[in-house]
């Protein structure tokens, strides 16, 4: 006969022991584990099955019993005898509570869990918790097999399983006052996420993210959680922090696969336009967030696709375009415009947009290339950054020609710069068949400004790293293409006054790398055709466009600016940030007038 | 050839070309006037070799200086990059490396006539004057290698 199972929460841990036969309670099912113990519930014998994951899980009971209802006794199914403990009782709800014994720290532990159906509590100590989630190791997430991957661009990570989430949720301490929050740019409730993950709610974990950042599943992809949120999460001063990325890439993923999407209602229409220059995530975000509040958004992009360096910069096998189109899509769904192939600058002018928007952002990104100005760097094959992931992501020339594109592809290929763009460039270079990749940088590993998992990717991946190494001259062939590069061997410094070791060439230390491909990844710089036309948009020495940080709006009245126009080359999620700051200004300032 | 007698010949010289670079900076500042906030990088630009004329005007009146033992450190980042002519869509970078290989030459200009001094007077001011110059250049190339070699 089956029976009918009913969900009762209780907390428990593994390895969980009967503190009078000292019997197991943990047995296994095919892969899940669980516990289980008998137990008395108005006055029939049950069984009661636990989830061994820390905090609160649903468990299966054999009687239905309602929510606030308690159990009369647990009961160890091996020695019959009763696990009530008279003396304890519910610190939250007065309940009685079941003794276990668990293992954790190396030592047996009293645990007391709460007979009350509902009840979160358990009774240990908050350091003792504290102690045991640090022995709950950071989940690794599954990716594709070096070898495999580089003869393909598909995504390397596959992201966590549900078992896998679950297991990492259950890592985080949910800090009362979380540092992990303030490390975010755009201040996402990592905790409030994370706990409804932890009582297996994922479509509202995503929801609780898109409270504060409308692209979850990008920002869990390419945010360099490591020197943000992760830095300040108090478990990673001892152990390694909580993924928090990759939980938001889960919850993010699960709520697009499931099709729970669900478009909000928006109650108030405001009657006044919005103009945003640039649909990168910057644009994006001041797109939806006054699209939200009811303004009429249009979103102009000068490329004949839409997201920006999302879709020109970052490769496919690190952000699937899907997903960048799946986020555009959304926000099409919500009543922003978009219109593909306009150049602010030259199709119009933001003094002409002026006339026909109430308040303009303008987030075009840092889309000039930068050279070292060395010599030989107008040689055939020696490339920007900017141009060569633009033939290779925007054009699909890795799917040349099937795409009209072709593949700027290398025998041996050289890529400058140690930042995520020259990983990225080293990374499509190894996938288009390359022999030899080499990243070269001037200073020491210490100081790479890439990601660590960008590093540790790319070296998996054979590229190799000439670091303390500086170029100083391409080296052409009769016919001007580049067949090496000449460089020079660095050292670190004497600490200056800042205290930075600075990197110094050695003497007479030259030397060649043959290449037949050239990539200069070492920054960019803003692009001067929107400020052709608007000569009185106010921008510093560096040709950044200025703002009032506290509203992000430039010398001219009602134009916002943010993202890598205003600080050069950052992240995505800073690029969201600035445009949270100037969309919520922008909306104060058109309601008050 | 210009022949240099005494330490008041060798700074009136010095002081000649801290002019010289005021006037390029400054005409450059009024060619750009389009483009501002490059004028007024060179205008800056300017101004700092007023500041070093001034500094050498000083020393010819007080009649003393000093030859540091420190020594300068030389990022050589002028070395290996290739200047560009002025034009009104230069960047900042472009003035960098234009700034930086000027003060270059002047460093290489006094180092070779410090070696070539006959007197040990007329070498400890060229020397002087070298390292002031290797200063200048090491505060272009700092700029350089934070901001536009901030990825490599």
């Amino acid at each position: 006969m089956e029976q009918d199972v009913k969900y009762l929460k209780f907390k428990t841990y593994l390895n969980a022991y009967c503190p009078h036969c000292h019997e197991s309670f943990n047995f296994e099912r095919k892969e899940l584990k669980q516990v289980i113990f008998n137990a008395k519930f108005k006055g029939e014998d049950i069984d009661v099955k636990l989830s061994p994951y820390l905090d609160v899980f649903e468990s299966e009971t054999t009687v239905p019993i309602e929510e606030g209802e308690v159990l009369e006794d647990l009961i160890c199914p091996h020695c019959k005898a009763s696990l009530l403990d008279k003396n304890v009782h519910c610190t939250e709800c007065g309940s009685p509570a079941g003794e276990v014994i668990i293992s954790a720290l190396s030592k047996l532990i009293p645990f007391y869990i709460c007979l009350k159906k509902g009840c979160v509590w358990h009774g240990l100590s908050k350091a003792d918790e504290r102690r045991i989630k640090l022995k709950i190791p950071r989940q690794i997430m599954p990716e594709q097999d070096q070898t495999l991957r580089i003869q393909n661009h598909q995504e390397v990570p596959y992201g966590f399983t549900t078992e896998l989430a679950s297991l990492e949720a259950g890592r985080c301490l949910q800090c009362k006052k979380p540092l992990c929050v303030l490390g975010c740019p755009v201040n996402v409730d990592i905790p409030g996420f994370i706990k409804l993950m932890r009582e297996d709610d994922f479509d509202g974990a995503a929801k609780k993210i898109k409270e504060s950042n409308v692209l979850p599943a990008i920002c869990g992809r390419v945010c360099p959680q490591e020197s943000q949120c992760e830095n300040k999460c108090v478990l990673g001063f001892k152990e390694k922090p909580v993924a928090i990325g990759r939980l938001e890439r889960f919850v993010a993923d699960f709520e697009r696969k499931m099709e729970l999407v669900k478009l909000p209602v928006i109650k108030n229409k405001v009657n006044k336009r919005i103009a945003v220059v640039g649909s990168g995530p910057g644009g994006l975000t001041v797109a939806a967030d006054m699209a939200l509040r009811g303004y009429s958004v249009t979103v102009y992009e000068a490329l004949h696709e839409l997201g920006g360096v999302l879709t020109y910069g970052i490769p496919e096998f690190r952000l699937p375009k899907s997903i960048v189109q799946f986020e555009i899509n959304y926000l099409k769904e919500l009543g922003v415009r978009f219109e593909i192939n306009h150049v602010i600058g030259t199709l119009l002018t933001i003094e002409e947009l002026l006339q026909n928007f109430h308040a303009i952002y303008v987030g075009v990104g840092a889309g000039l290339p930068q050279f070292m100005n060395i010599g030989g760097e107008s040689l055939g094959n020696v490339f920007s950054s900017n141009e060569y992931l633009t033939r290779m992501n925007l054009m699909k020339a890795y799917r040349f020609p099937e795409y009209d594109t072709p593949m700027p592809r290398g025998n041996k290929v050289v890529v400058v710069g140690g930042g995520n763009v020259a990983m990225d460039c080293a990374r499509t270079a190894i996938r288009t068949g390359s022999n030899e990749v080499y990243i070269v940088y001037r200073r020491s590993r210490q100081e790479l400004p890439a990601r660590s998992e960008e590093v540790h990717h790319a070296e998996e991946e054979g590229i190799k790293f000439r670091l303390l190494t500086n170029p100083i001259k391409y080296l052409g062939t009769d016919y001007n293409t580049v067949k090496g590069v000449e460089c020079i061997r660095m050292e670190l410094g004497e600490p200056d006054d800042s205290g930075r070791r600075r990197p110094v060439p050695v003497q007479d230390s030259n030397y060649v790398i043959d290449c037949d491909l050239a990539v200069v990844a070492i920054g960019t710089s803003p692009n001067p055709i929107l400020f052709n036309t608007t000569p009185n948009l106010k921008r510093n020495k560096w040709g950044y466009i200025e703002v009032n940080e506290e509203t992000m709006e430039t010398s001219i009245p009602n134009v916002y600016a943010g993202g890598d126009i205003v600080t050069g080359s950052a992240t995505v999620i800073l690029a969201m940030g600035a445009g949270r700051v100037a969309a919520n200004a922008m909306h104060q300032r058109l309601s008050a007038s | 050839m210009r022949e240099f007698n005494s330490i008041n010949d060798i700074l009136d010289f010095a002081i000649g070309q801290e002019q010289e670079a005021v006037d390029f900076y400054t005409k450059l500042a009024f060619k750009l006037s389009d483009n501002p906030a490059m004028c007024e990088v060179f205008e800056e630009f300017a101004g700092e070799e007023m500041g070093h004329k001034k500094k050498l005007e000083d020393i010819k009146q007080k009649g003393t200086y000093e030859v540091s033992s420190e020594k300068i450190m030389d990022l050589k980042i002028a070395d290996f990059t290739v200047t560009s002519a002025p034009d009104s869509n230069m960047t900042y970078q472009d003035a960098l490396t234009l700034a930086m290989n000027k003060e270059k030459s002047a460093f290489r200009l006094y180092s070779n006539l410090s070696e070539k001094a006959p007197t040990s007077d007329l070498k400890s001011i060229f020397l002087m004057l070298a390292q002031e110059e290797a200063k200048h250049k090491l505060r272009f190339e700092v700029e350089y290698d934070e901001f536009v070699l901030k990825e490599n």
